[in-house]
């Protein structure tokens, strides 16, 4: 289970159920695409930086969920049916026709919200896992050198952003055992700043140093190989798709 | 290799000259110190080798530098790949990939060298330095020793002539350290590289220099062998100022040639000098201490009593549990189980003002305390939060570092101002105890023996412990009365400084190693001996 898979091969699989989803349209499946993803994340991440960004995923869906269904009954349409309760009108002028805030909340109105809600939520959760199980680095590798330009700029940002949530856990301790209670955000935004900024640096520094961007072509230390695995798991999705969007 | 012509440097918005005319020649194969103050512009220095500086960093450059003939005026940083590998104070943030193999072959595919080539140097590169073990580890999960190498392996791969390591020991512990060191001295005596490195603790590196570039401050530079620059400076190790002490007809630079100096006076007899243990009364008192991070422990039964007065250092190696033990101390981490007390309380209670005055800290990066624009904003912060007359703070940061003027914003100012600074913000308050993680770090001579002064002095006026974790055998040496020594998360030693560092070789101060088997572990324990003897 641990053989490593080709780095596109999870993105691609990402793609094709995400097109499949949104095709599809039910909620029924979409959730159990967010479980098949789950399960797949806990069984073959490997404790790497980058592998919760899958719960990450789940806990953005999670509040677009919520989001849309605040917003979808507050806002919008009204869809008539059951009626599930009816919070106060707000007048709007007589030029915005078709739009109301407020008024009665149907049972159908919020369905509505939260079936898109979840289908959006599901394509997130679906590049999470691909995230997940993917190295950045490893991804970066297989891309042709004009995108390895702007790939190894999002790596780097990306890989900014546990360090500067270390840095922070570090600055606040520290500034708590001054006596600063409270998070005031200028007393961390300052020496955090300071800190991202002296760490790009020396980043570009030793790029620099060691010769990126010196030649127009790279050479490459240990080619990614594409599997039998990878068209299986590719071919098997593809098919899954096509199920999906002739259903 | 390396020809320095006339050069001068000046950055903007500075009056203040780096360097100025400095010409010399650098051989192939040589290994070269450059030593100065903090702050001094060591760095500069290294980073002009390979045109970090100025193409990076801005800065007027007069005269000329050229390495192997290329002249570094005329080409980028990156064309210079292949003949200069430059390893960074924190090799951590010079990390471009997350695997140790492809950190390696990072600088390679970068030049676009052939996968043959490329496999064929990393292997090499991996038994040179020892790595083969971790090749396939990921780099944020090595030690700091470990770290280092990869830097610098990630350097030789590239086959450099030059090799410019910019501290390369100063977060290590002693022992690797050594082992750092030792490959450097290799790869100059088998492979003939020239390698540049700037270091502060001088005891480690002194003895495998050929020469020393001496950067006095002031834009004035001195060269010469490792005995000729030191005979006159103010920057030198134990080993100097023994010799200095002594009034050796030589001096040496290695613990070899000054034990050879001075065997006559090991040869003496000196009446045992009985090491007072005295009794104080307990302030921090840890108790069957365990912490656990993710499974793996980083303290295991820890037990202990530190009392009044007593200044004692933790040390271990990288990754023993030096700084678990100072943050559960200080109330920052839960003990799994076990107890820690402070004066009575448990550290995590504390609050606000109460906890200042319980409790001072030095976090390892003494700027995570800092927030304000100047530093007459921290010091006017510091008086505030502590009732204290308007000045007070910065009248105590004037006592331990005079000159440092009020509208220099904290960032600006050297290594050892800031840690000044930060040491009145957090003193201003009267803490009844202080905790100091790695102060020292990037501290020249003079500093830390400013630094030395200061603490010392709290511990006896005041009657209040000091608890700090270092890899600084010298300070050790010179500032503690006792020692703990930390293993894999257990006390492995616990006893008087003088003790607990003769024990190990390894941990053992340079005066120590000279004058072994006398128990002496500085300069002033080995004149202080021989007046009360004559």
């Amino acid at each position: 289970m641990r053989k490593p898979l080709h780095p596109l091969t999870m993105w691609i699989w990402a793609i094709l159920l995400s097109i499949g989803a949104v095709a599809l349209d039910n909620v029924w499946v979409a959730l159990a695409l967010i479980a098949f993803s789950a399960t797949l994340v806990r069984l073959r991440s490997d404790g790497s930086p980058w592998s919760s960004s899958f719960w990450w995923a789940l806990r953005i869906g999670l509040f677009i969920i919520a989001f849309r269904a605040v917003v979808g009954a507050l806002i919008g349409v009204p869809i008539p049916g059951t009626n599930l309760f009816t919070i106060p009108r707000l007048d709007l002028p007589s030029w915005m026709p078709g739009i109301r805030i407020g008024g009665a909340v149907t049972l159908e109105r919020l369905a509505s919200s939260v079936h898109e809600g979840v289908i959006i939520a599901t394509m997130i959760a679906l590049f999470g896992a691909a995230t997940s199980l993917t190295s950045p680095h490893k991804l970066l590798r297989v891309l042709p050198v004009f995108i390895y330009e702007i790939g190894i700029t999002l790596v780097i940002a990306t890989s900014v952003f546990p360090q500067l949530a270390a840095s922070f856990q570090r600055i606040r301790k520290a500034q708590k055992l001054r006596g600063i209670e409270g998070n005031k955000f200028r007393n961390l935004a300052l020496p955090l700043l300071e800190e991202s900024l002296t760490r790009s640096l020396q980043l570009a520094e030793s790029m620099d140093s060691r010769g990126y961007g010196v030649s127009r072509k790279r050479s490459r230390y240990r080619p990614e190989k594409w599997h039998r695995r990878d068209s299986v798991i590719v071919m098997t999705t593809f098919l899954a798709l096509i199920t999906m969007v002739a259903a | 290799m390396i020809t320095f012509e006339n050069v001068s440097l000046i950055y903007p918005q500075s009056t203040k000259t780096v360097l100025e005319g400095l010409s010399c020649e650098i051989q192939e194969g040589e290994m070269i110190l450059v030593m100065g103050h903090t702050g001094s512009g060591k760095s500069s220095l290294l980073r002009l080798i390979n045109g970090l500086v100025p193409h990076h960093t801005g800065g007027i450059l007069a005269g000329d530098i050229s390495v192997d003939g290329i002249s570094t005026r005329n080409v980028k940083p990156g064309s210079l790949a292949h003949l200069v590998g430059i390893v960074g104070q924190n090799p951590i943030n010079g990390f471009v990939t997350d695997i140790v193999e492809e950190e390696l072959a990072f600088g390679m595919e970068a030049l676009n060298i052939p996968q043959d080539v490329m496999r064929k140097r990393v292997e090499e590169v991996l038994d040179l330095l020892g790595l083969n073990a971790i090749r396939s580890r990921t780099i944020s999960t090595l030690s700091g020793g470990e770290q280092q190498r990869v830097a610098i392996g990630a350097a030789l791969v590239m086959h450099p002539k030059v090799l410019v390591l910019d501290e390369p020991t100063s977060a290590l512990d002693p022992i690797a350290a050594e082992e750092v060191l030792s490959i450097l001295h290799r790869l100059v005596h088998d492979l003939s590289v020239t390698v540049i490195l700037a270091e502060h603790r001088l005891e480690r590196v002194i003895q495998f220099v050929d020469r020393i570039i001496y950067i006095e401050g002031n834009g004035d530079t001195a060269i010469g062998r490792p005995e000729e620059i030191l005979k006159n400076s103010t920057l030198v190790p134990p080993i100097i100022r023994l010799s200095r002490a002594l009034n050796l007809s030589e001096f040496g630079t290695s613990v070899r040639e000054v034990r050879r100096l001075t065997a006559d006076i090991r040869d003496k007899s000196f009446p045992e000098v009985q090491s007072s243990v005295g009794t104080h009364s307990p302030v921090i008192e840890i108790e069957s201490l365990t912490i656990t991070y993710g499974g793996k422990r980083a303290l295991d039964s820890v037990k202990t009593t530190i009392g009044a007065g007593e200044i004692v250092a933790v040390m271990g190696r990288n990754g023993a549990g030096k700084s678990s033990l100072l943050e559960t101390v200080v109330g920052l981490l839960q003990p799994h189980s076990g107890t820690v007390l402070v004066n009575n309380r448990d550290p995590r209670t504390l609050k606000g003002a109460e906890r200042r005055t319980a409790i001072g800290y030095v976090p390892q990066e003494p700027s995570d305390l800092l927030y304000k624009q100047s530093v007459r904003d921290e010091c006017a912060q510091a008086d505030a939060d502590n009732d204290l007359l308007s000045g007070a703070t910065f009248a105590f940061l004037n006592s331990l570092v005079p000159n440092i003027s009020l509208d220099t914003n904290p960032h600006d100012l050297s290594e050892g101002q800031r840690l000044a600074l930060v040491l009145s913000v957090v003193l201003s308050s009267n803490p009844q105890l202080l905790v100091l993680d790695e102060p020292t770090r990037g501290l020249d001579y003079q500093a830390k023996a400013l630094f030395t002064l200061a603490l010392k002095e709290y511990a006896t006026s005041l009657n209040y412990p000091v608890l700090l974790a270092t890899h600084d055998v010298e300070l050790v040496a010179e500032l503690s009365d006792r020692v703990l020594f930390l293993a894999e998360g257990e006390i492995v030693a616990d006893g008087p400084t003088l003790d607990v560092l003769l024990s190990s070789p390894a941990f053992a101060p340079q005066v120590a190693k000279i004058m072994s088997p006398k128990p002496w572990l500085t300069v002033n324990d080995v004149v202080s001996a021989l007046e009360n003897n004559s």
